[in-house]
């Protein structure tokens, strides 16, 4: 089977602290990974060294075999990671349209030359970028607050944007960091619908998650991180039912 | 009218300074006190090619902005390597650094200047030609960078400033965006410099001192930060209004403190009515920074 994420013997530490112990991590297309483990286990600190935010000390990740440890954290967008982060890291000074309309992999408008002498270019992925953005908005019954600037919506519809955001991204890898958190009602049948629907369209996706339910629905496999090590790989059911790992979550 | 004309002229190259500086500074969030050394560069190289050379004016105007171009290239490229905080301190260095080095360079002119630019334009003609050349480079600068912040670019540059991780984690180049800007900025600097040096014909070193970057910054910060018109509005307020003073023809121990005093007033009325500038939307502001 081809693994769209393969990370081999990756280790990071902080001074004194390992976020990141030897861990070997791989996830399928079609895969939803569940990451969970406690506060400060290393979760988010995984996911910046698979999108680039940090380097690892040592140890590879490969992009379908593909290493690309090399790469800085906008290539290896542009190679096909997308994400969405614990604290949103919304454009808060941008609508919600302004904020999707950046964030394809390739976006000839960043360029000085191109919006200079490649005009045509540059409209024409605008285009199909609105286009994009729209359908996400769409799927999400969001496509009404498209020109609101991103910071009137509700905190629950700020957490979808950053979901429909990373998703102008249609590479092949998607990590969702606490995409729960704080969610309820309605949004939280939109996210784990989507979340469904991108895995069934055959991206490789990783969540981390505390909300153990939502982990339960989603995925059938799953990991438990604590102090930068992987403690145990395997079924959902398994880990979640071990009264070993529960105490670690909860204790300690 | 000579005189009127040549506050005009005066006027325009504040204007482009200023927008230019708002480019960098305002819209790029790009922190640098070094602008008046670009405006150096520009004033130097070409006065000196219009010493030493047959090349006609604007190409010594351009090769002036090139030279501003690369050196803040230089610049940024090692500054923003370590981090974006150290391109304050890195700019303050090369400020200082190079307008010492001008000083006591024996081809610049040393401390006394660099005089015997040749006049290219000659007769009474002289002053309002100049004065149309820099109104419409004022006007261009201030529409071309208008129209830079506004498409697709000003969208990725907005979302650098608001929030750098994410814009990159999307896939955007934040590095190579930043040393453009700050380029092209430097660059116009540049031409503001070899405007001032084919009209004045003399240039000084003590005219771009560090202090400089403080007159440019309070003509985009009263006019409104990141914002196209806003420097406009700065530089002819900030450059303007002590000249008007000027034709009220009071003795000089009154008007020195005046200037002074009606200076200092306006700058603190405006930014304390207005504290996004005279052009600033306050509320996409406050929407920005989170109070609301
Ligand atoms: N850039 C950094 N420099 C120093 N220490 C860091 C850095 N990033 C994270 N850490 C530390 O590494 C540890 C792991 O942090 P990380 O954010 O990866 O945990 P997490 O599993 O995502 O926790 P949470 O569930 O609270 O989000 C923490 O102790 C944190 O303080
Ligand atoms: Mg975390």
């Amino acid at each position: 089977m081809s693994h769209v994420l393969r990370t081999e013997g990756l280790n990071k530490r902080f001074g004194g602290i390992v976020v990141c112990d030897d861990v070997n991590l791989t996830i399928a297309g079609g895969e939803i990974l569940g990451l969970i483990g406690p506060n400060g286990a290393g979760k988010t600190s995984l996911f910046n060294l698979i999108s680039g935010v940090l380097r690892p000390d040592s140890g590879t990740i490969r992009l379908n075999g593909k290493a690309v440890n090399g790469e800085p954290l906008y290539r290896r967008a542009r190679l096909g990671v997308a994400r969405t982060w614990q604290h949103m890291l919304l454009f808060r000074s941008m609508t919600v349209m302004e904020n999707m309309l950046v964030a394809p992999r390739h976006y000839p408008g960043e360029s000085i030359l191109r919006v200079t002498v490649g005009r045509a270019g540059v409209r024409s992925a605008e285009r199909t970028a609105r286009e994009r953005a729209h359908a996400i908005l769409d799927r999400m019954a969001l496509d009404g607050t498209a020109d609101m600037p991103v910071t009137d919506l509700p905190f629950g519809q700020q957490k979808l944007i950053g979901l429909a955001r990373a998703l102008m991204n249609d590479g092949p890898l998607l990590l969702l960091d606490e995409p729960m958190a704080g969610v309820e009602g309605a949004a939280y049948e939109t996210m784990q619908r989507v979340v469904r629907q991108e895995a069934e369209s055959g991206r490789a996706i990783c969540v981390v998650e505390h909300n153990v339910s939502f982990i339960r629905d989603l995925c059938s496999r799953a990991v438990f991180m604590i102090n930068g090590r992987i403690l145990q790989d395997g079924p959902v059911e398994e880990l979640i039912s071990s009264t070993t790992l529960t105490e670690l979550y909860f204790g300690a | 009218m000579e005189y009127l004309g040549t506050i005009g002229i005066l006027i325009a190259i504040y204007i482009i300074l200023a927008a230019s500086y708002n480019l960098v500074i305002g819209y790029g969030g790009l922190a640098t006190v070094a602008h008046p050394i670009f405006f150096a560069i520009g004033a130097y190289v070409s006065g000196l090619l219009a010493i030493h050379t047959t090349l006609p004016p604007p190409v010594s105007v351009l090769v002036g902005s090139g030279c501003a171009m690369l050196a803040s290239l230089l610049l940024a490229a090692s500054a923003l390597r370590v981090s974006g905080d150290y391109l304050l301190i890195a700019s303050l260095g090369f400020q200082l650094g190079l307008l010492q080095l001008i000083k006591n360079l024996a081809f610049t002119g040393g401390p006394g200047g660099l005089g015997g630019i040749p006049a290219t334009i000659v007769g009474p003609s002289r002053t309002p030609v100049y004065l149309a050349i820099a109104v419409v480079l004022a006007i261009a600068t201030v529409f071309a960078i208008r129209a830079l912040v506004r498409g697709p670019y000003g969208r990725a540059i907005t979302a650098m400033r608001d929030e750098e991780l994410a814009f990159s984690a999307l896939g955007r180049n934040a590095m190579s965006m930043k040393l453009v800007i700050f380029a092209i900025g430097c660059g116009i600097a540049g031409i503001a410099g070899g405007i001032y040096t084919f009209y004045f014909q003399y240039i000084s070193p003590d005219q771009f001192e560090v202090l400089q970057s403080a007159a440019i910054l309070t003509m985009v910060v009263l006019g409104g930060m990141g914002t196209a018109f806003g420097p406009v509005v700065g530089a002819v307020l900030l450059l303007a209004i002590p000249q008007a003073i000027t034709f009220l023809q009071l003795p000089p121990s009154i008007m020195a403190p005046m200037q002074g005093i009606i200076f200092t007033l306006l700058v603190l009325v405006f930014l304390f009515l207005r504290p996004a500038g005279i052009l600033g939307d306050t509320g996409r502001r406050r929407r920005s920074a989170g109070l609301t």
